[in-house]
């Protein structure tokens, strides 16, 4: 097994890193193994996994998670395509045209990365009131969106930029339009980058509460994050069925993180950028 | 300097103020495509933020009170002691957990560099950031029944060892509260923290620590004068990056404590969440905002001057 060959060599190390990785992970498996006990179970054995496993506990647990869970895929979604959408056109324009008033508009994108949530967040809960858009759908989608633009156009511009001019030479050569010019051959070639954005937006969006906390109140609407707190307050005491809503809860990402590790570790490492 | 194609390529590389109007208008198309993007910047952005400084010098409720008051929020801000607790709570947590968040992603990153097995390096790196996948208010609610009194791990733990007497309600024991947050998640490796660090000590080349081996340099002598100064730029940013989002995360402080018992777990961005959410007080809010703004702006600058290199 190649997996044993450097044992000699590594054991410290790996006894080392196998301790950060129980400590880490164990709570994540004490909610594993609780979602399968009804109460009694739980309250005889604390600790240890116990016979017989009440799956029932899933399909209690799945009734009032999964609108949650379709209301955030739907929500991260329509926000992902929005940001990757519009921070492509955007990044491509920054990147490849003179204009004037450029580096004026550019600021007006790029300053805000200064800016914090916090501070915009009374505010903006009033702009969206004034809209009429409280505890609607589109009340999450457009202020996450408007938000997701800022760093992502800035990641698309720098990648665009990063491109060979011959390139876009050789397309204006053989006849191509600008608008065909973006969408043939800049597209395809940001598919990386655009990747990249799609994660960044997906996290930011899945983990947010506070925006919804502010202008979701039914039901019906709410993301996952805040549909959790929910749930976790209806099932007070009821560990078993609440245990696995929580699992529920993290199968989604768990899923994408498996067919998209790599995005999303640079999806992560280009986040640090926002500060 | 021009390096595009298309109409671009008639332009002078400076426009002169005469054609100003004329340039606009051929490049008509270029600003059409930036506007749908730019009408969301200017007003879900833009507008509310300009709203927040305008509006920290007036007392209002979000509706029809709306009055000048200079500044007065500010003013009252230096004697509000939710706001006063709300500094030092933020700073003893910040403290620590910018040490916990730095410490245990380099001494991960650490072991693992010093792995010969490509095999496991990679593995470890895909487990230390597996947990990603669990969303964070998730985690924040596995801490919550870890520190339940009546069925919390923690007490479970200490009954174990025979020390039951030492369990307590950790969250609602305003000695214990602020602690009990800041150990929420313990010993985690923050993903992004750990990958920077992880990059940085893979970067040092070989030769590097293969000469310091012949010296007869063990581990400890390596890690202190080999990859500390080496990935000294890393946990800097990684140290800057936790204090930035800390500051102003407080979804955390929210679900766990809401800021109590009294103030002991209050922190500056529940504060203004409070004042505008649960007292209406718009305009205090909206001054709690532009101070952690400037808290912030001097944070992020660093973050910026130190990735440029100049720190």
């Amino acid at each position: 097994m190649r997996l044993f060959k450097n044992l000699k060599h590594d054991w410290p190390f790996q006894i080392g890193l196998l301790f950060f990785g129980i400590i880490t992970f164990y709570p994540l498996i004490l909610v594993l193994i609780t979602s399968v006990k009804t109460n009694t179970q739980f309250y005889q054995q604390f600790w240890l996994p116990t016979l017989p496993f009440h799956l029932s506990n899933y399909v209690v647990a799945f009734e009032r998670v999964y609108r949650f869970i379709l209301n955030s895929l739907f929500y991260s979604g329509t926000v992902i395509v929005g940001v990757a959408v519009l921070s492509s056109i955007c990044g491509f324009v920054f990147a490849r045209y003179q204009f004037p008033a450029k580096r004026f508009l550019f600021l007006l994108f790029i300053s805000l990365i200064m800016v914090p949530g916090v501070l915009t967040l009374a505010p903006k809960f009033i702009l969206i009131r004034d809209l009429k858009m409280l505890n609607q759908p589109l009340g999450l989608i457009i202020p996450w969106l408007s938000a997701g633009l800022v760093l992502s156009t800035w990641l698309m511009r720098s990648y665009f930029e990063s491109l060979s001019q011959d390139l876009f030479d050789a397309a204006y050569i053989d006849g191509a339009s600008d608008p065909q010019i973006f969408l043939w051959l800049a597209i395809p070639l940001a598919r990386p980058m655009l990747a990249t954005v799609a994660i960044t937006s997906l996290i930011a969006t899945w983990n947010d509460l506070i925006w919804p906390l502010v202008t979701i109140s039914d039901r019906k609407w709410m993301p996952l994050a805040q549909g959790l707190v929910q749930f976790s307050s209806s099932f007070e005491t009821d560990w078993g069925p609440l245990f696995a809503g929580y699992v529920i809860a993290s199968v989604p990402l768990l899923i994408i993180f498996v067919f998209a590790m790599k995005q999303f570790i640079s999806g992560l490492t280009s986040g640090a950028v926002k500060a | 300097m021009l390096k595009q194609s298309g109409h671009a390529k008639e332009l002078g590389s400076r426009p002169r103020k005469a054609n100003f109007i004329v340039q606009v208008l051929q490049n008509r198309y270029i600003y059409l495509a930036l506007a749908p993007g730019l009408a969301l910047l200017l007003l879900f952005e833009w507008y509310p933020a300009i709203s927040a400084f305008y509006n920290s010098f007036f007392l209002w409720n979000g509706g029809k009170l709306h009055s000048f008051v200079g500044w007065e929020n500010y003013r009252y801000l230096m004697q509000d002691r939710a706001f006063i607790a709300s500094l030092r709570n933020l700073t003893i947590f910040l403290v620590f957990r910018i040490i916990f968040q730095t410490l245990f992603p380099f001494l991960a990153a650490e072991l693992i560099v010093n792995l010969k097995s490509e095999r496991w390096t990679n593995w470890w790196k895909v487990i230390f950031v597996f947990p990603m996948v669990v969303p964070n208010i998730l985690m924040y609610l596995i801490w919550r029944f870890i520190y339940n009194p009546q069925v919390g791990v923690l007490n479970k733990t200490l009954e174990l060892f025979g020390l039951g007497d030492l369990g307590r309600a950790w969250l609602s024991d305003p000695v214990t509260a602020l602690w009990a947050l800041s150990f929420v998640r313990f010993p985690w490796l923050p993903t992004l923290q750990f990958l920077i660090i992880l990059g940085g000590l893979q970067a040092i080349s070989k030769e590097v620590i293969e000469s310091a081996k012949l010296d007869g340099a063990n581990w400890f002598a390596r890690i202190r004068f080999i990859d500390l100064p080496m990935v000294r730029g890393q946990l800097i940013l990684s140290m800057l990056l936790t204090a930035i989002f800390l500051t102003q995360r407080f979804d955390l402080f929210l679900v766990l404590t809401d800021g109590g018992p009294g103030y002991s777990t209050m922190v500056p961005a529940l504060h203004l969440y409070q004042s505008a959410f649960n007292f209406l007080e718009f305009g205090y809010a909206s001054a709690i905002g532009v101070i952690m703004f400037i808290i912030m702006l001097a944070l992020t600058v660093l973050n910026l001057r130190l990735r440029k290199g100049d720190l």
